[in-house]
């Protein structure tokens, strides 16, 4: 197990940043921790990475207890920030090197396996330009490979892809991707959905206290979505399915309605509630319910 | 917690690599040792090129009642060197401001320091390599000035004093032993404003009204209420020794990864 994370708490004076937070993550796993802005995402990954002490429970990183060494613990894992943070008068591999020092790792050998970073990301051959001159998909490209430089068994993202066009999120996409498929531990923190459906295996929803850890076919089954083909403009029956009790979420595409329940046994009170409303239902089906809905629905409890 | 000389030589190691890079940053560093330089060297050929002028006897009565006539532009000449170390103390004091604000905030400005502290540097090797890559360039730049000051005061004054009148004891003991302790407070003060404040044109501005006091006893000074010699600047030393040990515990204090994550993070 490369994470263990027990009933973690972060208090910053009297506010509750983030509470009872407790999940695994094995070695080898790309593992995302969803919440929107604000959730204390970032909070988790600083308490991981040593960067803020908890203020209660525990969590152990790479058999490193939080409460321990911290040198150790940084020593094991790479954070990437959700800002490159990059000297920018320094060159690339100035800002590399400067790291490698930092780790005190041999910097031949580190240099050796950087440079194959490099090619890989398409930044070999620019390593001796200065970084202010690179645009904002190469600069958190050779933020990763800084994350790199000293072969951390732990890797964190936070945020990899955030203000970044499309085209640079794909390349930042595309290398963590290749950084999971080597093998690698690795931790997600993000808001955004696609990015976590494509690269993560197990999500932790975090919205200032843990919402659900599951794997996202377990999350997408969470609660229920129900496709049902009515004869004419299925619009004019969202309302009504609206003001039921338990108040589902429905969207409407032409004679389909797409109801989401949080409880199978909500399915009759909707089909009957169409039914005495004048609709003509042609048919009712249990649909695969996308990644967002059932993310929403858990971060909107309790607000 | 562990204590590695190689993280503090890595964090010198670029941050003098950055102050390299940065020219406007160089000059300003320059700017201020040049008129240090410059301005001491004309006053005292204004007492050289006439030295028998009535008027300079005049002012050295002014100051000590005892001057002979024909001595009066030679003790101009030691009383303005003498008073003008005070003005030469703001050197050390400024630059290491100029570098350590832009060191430190530097960090937070650019966003730099949450990669940084996650990384296995200790908040204590930090402060170190950063103070060092503050005070080594200030300690050359004193140094370069005060020797550019002694050859040009002796180029300058030898006509009239047929002798070196630079370097002198009080200037040498001064030069070596009072200015590092007045780099090593402005460097504090730097340090401590920076990590409380997030830009570092503010720390640069709050810090360098530390420099003020400098400019208080230059006035005191040249307006005759205040003597300066070897002794008396022995006491200032000592005054901000006593300065630099009370920033040296709020450093260590304030300079904290928790602290400085959850405010500039």
């Amino acid at each position: 197990m490369s994470i263990v994370v027990e009933s973690l708490e972060k208090k910053f004076g009297e506010r509750v940043a983030v509470t009872g937070l407790s999940f695994e993550v094995k070695s080898g796993e790309v593992f995302g921790l969803l919440g929107p802005n604000g959730a204390g995402k970032t909070t988790t990954v600083r308490m991981l990475t040593g960067l803020l002490a908890p203020s209660s429970g525990r969590a152990v990183v790479c058999g490193v207890d939080l409460s321990g060494d911290g040198t150790a613990l940084r020593k094991r894992v790479g954070l990437l920030t959700e800002q490159p943070g990059l000297y920018d008068r320094l060159t690339a591999r100035e800002n590399l090197r400067f790291f490698m020092r930092l780790h005190e790792v041999d910097e031949t050998a580190a240099w050796k396996k950087t440079e194959k970073y490099l090619e890989r990301f398409g930044l070999k051959g620019r390593e001796d330009e200065p970084v202010g001159g690179f645009s904002k998909g190469m600069r958190q490209k050779l933020a990763i490979v800084r994350t790199l430089v000293h072969e951390p068994e732990v890797i964190f993202l936070d945020e990899p892809t955030s203000g970044l066009d499309p085209q640079s999120a794909r390349t930042v996409r595309d290398a963590v991707a290749e950084l999971s498929s080597e093998g690698r531990t690795l931790v997600l923190c993000s808001h955004n959905l696609a990015e976590v459906e494509r690269l993560c295996t197990r999500v932790a929803v975090v919205k200032s206290r843990l919402r659900m850890v599951a794997s996202l076919t377990d999350l997408r089954r969470e609660g229920l979505a129900l496709e049902i083909q009515v004869e004419g403009e299925a619009s004019a029956f969202v309302s009504l399915l609206s003001a039921l009790p338990f108040a589902p979420n429905v969207l409407h595409e032409g004679e389909k309605l797409r109801v989401m329940l949080s409880k199978p046994e909500q399915a009759p009170d909707v089909v009957s509630a169409l039914v005495s409303g004048g609709a003509r239902v042609h048919s009712v089906t249990r649909a695969a319910r996308p990644l967002e809905e059932a993310y929403l629905e858990l971060v909107k409890e309790e607000t | 917690m562990s204590f590695s000389f190689a993280r503090v030589k890595a964090v010198l190691w670029k941050d003098l690599l950055e102050l390299k890079k940065n020219r406007g940053m160089v000059y300003s560093m320059l700017a201020l040792p040049t008129v240090i330089v410059l301005v001491p060297l004309g006053i005292v050929r204004t007492y050289v090129r006439n030295p028998g002028d009535s008027n300079l006897r005049a002012i050295a009565l002014y100051y000590d009642l005892t001057v002979a006539a024909d001595n009066a532009a030679r003790f101009l000449v030691d009383k303005v060197l003498a008073d003008w170390f005070v003005l030469y103390l703001i050197m050390p004091v400024f630059v290491p401001i100029l570098v350590s604000s832009h060191a430190v905030a530097g960090e937070k400005e650019k966003r730099t320091l949450e990669p940084l502290l996650s990384s296995p540097v200790t908040p204590l090797e930090l402060v170190i390599g950063k103070s060092l890559a503050s005070l080594i360039p200030s300690f050359a730049v004193c140094l370069i000035a005060f020797v550019l000051l002694c050859i040009g005061v002796d180029l300058v004054a030898w006509p009239l004093a047929k002798e070196l009148v630079l370097p002198n004891a009080m200037w040498t003991f001064g030069v070596l032993v009072i200015s590092p302790l007045f780099a090593f407070f402005g460097n504090g003060v730097a340090v401590l404003i920076s990590a409380r404040v997030g830009d570092s044109r503010l720390a640069q501005q709050l810090s360098g009204l530390f420099v003020l006091p400098l400019v208080g006893l230059a006035a005191g000074q040249f307006g005759g209420a205040l003597k300066a010699g070897a002794e008396y600047y022995a006491i200032l030393g000592a005054f901000v020794l006593l300065l630099d040990v009370a920033i040296l515990f709020a450093a260590r204090r304030l300079f904290d990864r928790e602290r400085l994550m959850s405010r500039w993070g």
